[in-house]
């Protein structure tokens, strides 16, 4: 019997071992939007903020934002993890259930 | 100009590692493996090979030590033994998905229990699915011979992948066999330097092992696997080469002995094949029509020269120096490998496992005598007995 290799359509090639030119964009994508994951919302008091960047450091995932005068979620990729919360040096960063909010776990889009 | 040295397996990989000039090496201690890296520390501290000696906390880090090194364009040499070579597990298949050539010794050392220190080759085989080029060497010549080989296969651009350059532990790692030690002008012109893809350049960053989409993971798979399978033509390629410049001509997967006229032959990987030779030596004697075929590389598994090599025979002794239990056919690891390889062949042998050499022990001649007679038998009445014998057991 002859072996032989597996025949990969030139187009969907991904370059050796999937290296990417680095640094990744700064850009969002369509493709696996993790903010459906999350059980529990950061809630940011902007009075108690001090701006400190404590948050945006630590988010795993990038989704701590740095506004003109407060900080920001982006929500549709923060799965709920609390690192943000539990570093937070003035405790302004709140973990409220998905549900207690108008249209919860919004980015489920059906249950399972 | 080429000179006869007595060498350990592990000494003339160390020569081998010098001789190829690598940059990176990490180490962890465990016996009987870390040999070499005694001999290499020295070598580095001496000044005679400039590269990188990094004592790693654990195999784990051990091994992420060299991928590291690896992806940033270094040529890496690393090893480890028994327990050593299952508590880096982690990191096995990183290092071949992130295609780095990595080279790792492997001296075999029986897994514990029963805390023994022999050789039993379970703790390289259990890894033998993590996309590495893996196989055995059965003297320290062939250690010496292999190591050089294994970078070329690995680092060659149709392939590009680690390696696991393995040995029975002690009976090569240890025991003084004679190495011809080649010239250093012929190892650089069958080793080139190695060239990796992306070097570790400020103008041009990569990322390494990133996070990838859904539709990205049967690609890359995909793309890993025809590396291992592509490296069957490149291992013919590079032992034809090696046998061009040193002059010892190996064949590439299938070594056979004695078996132009064999009824049944002993199949074997590694060490034991030595004292195998002798026994057939003997029992030819006698007027038994034995032969040996020795596999020489086990990932990737050569199908087609299994095939080739051991349909033309009656029976085959399948030696195990390994254990898997409860696997099909109640043998070691090899077996199903063997069976398969014959599933689509026109003429198919008789098989049976012969469970030899755990713990580490030896394998005796009277145990290869058994082997042959269980054989002939099997040869003499045109059925076999039963699939499995455990030696040193079985009476």
């Amino acid at each position: 019997m002859k072996y032989d290799t597996i025949k990969i359509p030139k187009e969907k090639l991904l370059p050796e071992a999937g290296i990417v030119k680095a640094p990744a964009p700064n850009s969002e994508q369509d493709d696996m939007i993790t903010g459906s994951w999350r059980v529990l919302r950061p809630v940011i008091d902007s009075e108690e903020c001090t701006m400190c960047y404590m948050c945006w450091i630590t988010c795993p995932d990038g989704c701590i934002q740095i506004g003109e005068d407060e900080m920001k979620v982006n929500l549709k990729y923060c799965k709920g993890c609390g690192l943000c919360s539990a570093v937070c040096p003035v405790d302004a960063i709140a973990r409220v259930p998905e549900l207690d909010f108008e249209g919860g776990v919004v980015f489920q889009e059906e249950l399972f | 100009m080429e000179s006869k040295k007595f060498f350990t397996g592990l000494g003339a990989a160390a020569m081998a590692v010098k001789m190829a000039d690598v940059d990176v090496i990490s180490s962890f201690p465990i016996r009987p493996y870390t040999g070499v890296m005694m001999i290499l520390s020295q070598m580095v501290a001496n000044g005679e090979l400039d590269a990188e000696f990094v004592h790693a906390e654990g195999e784990h880090a051990q091994l992420s030590i060299v991928h590291g090194a690896s992806a940033a364009g270094a040529r890496t040499f690393t090893g480890s033994s028994g327990v050593g070579v299952t508590f880096a597990m982690e990191t096995y298949s990183p290092i071949s998905g992130g295609r780095c050539p990595v080279q790792m010794l492997i001296a075999d050392r029986t897994l514990d229990p029963p805390g023994d220190f022999g050789s039993e080759h379970t703790d390289a085989l259990l890894c033998r699915d993590q996309g590495w080029i893996m196989g055995w060497a059965e003297t320290p010549q062939e250690v010496f011979d292999n190591t050089l080989m294994f970078y070329r296969i690995g680092e060659d651009p149709r392939v590009r992948l680690p390696q696991f350059n393995c040995h029975d532990g002690y009976f090569v790692s240890h025991i003084p066999g004679e190495v011809e030690i080649a010239d250093q002008s012929q190892v650089d012109e069958f080793l080139p330097p190695y060239s990796p893809v992306h070097p570790v350049d400020p103008e041009y960053p990569v990322g390494h092992g990133p996070q990838i989409f859904s539709d990205q993971g049967p690609v890359l798979e995909a793309m890993r696997a025809n590396a291992m399978m592509g490296a069957v033509p490149v291992i013919e390629e590079v032992v034809e080469d090696f046998g061009r410049i040193f002059g010892r001509k190996y064949p590439p997967f299938v070594e056979e002995y004695m078996t132009d006229d064999a009824d049944f032959v002993f199949f074997i990987s590694g060490a034991h094949a030595h004292t195998a030779r002798y026994a057939i030596k003997h029992l030819r004697a006698k007027g038994l029509k034995v032969g040996l075929v020795r596999i020489r590389f086990i990932r990737p598994w050569p199908t087609a020269a299994i095939e080739e090599s051991l349909s033309k025979f009656k029976a085959v002794g399948v030696i195990e120096t390994n254990s898997s239990f409860g696997i099909v056919r109640q043998g070691g690891i090899l077996t199903p490998e063997v069976c398969a390889s014959l599933y689509d062949a026109p003429k198919r042998p008789m098989i049976a496992s012969f469970m030899a050499g755990l713990g580490g022990e030896t394998i005796s001649l009277d145990e290869f005598y058994f082997i042959a007679d269980r054989l002939k038998k099997m040869v003499d009445s045109e059925k076999s007995e039963k699939p499995v014998y455990w030696m040193g057991i079985e009476e």
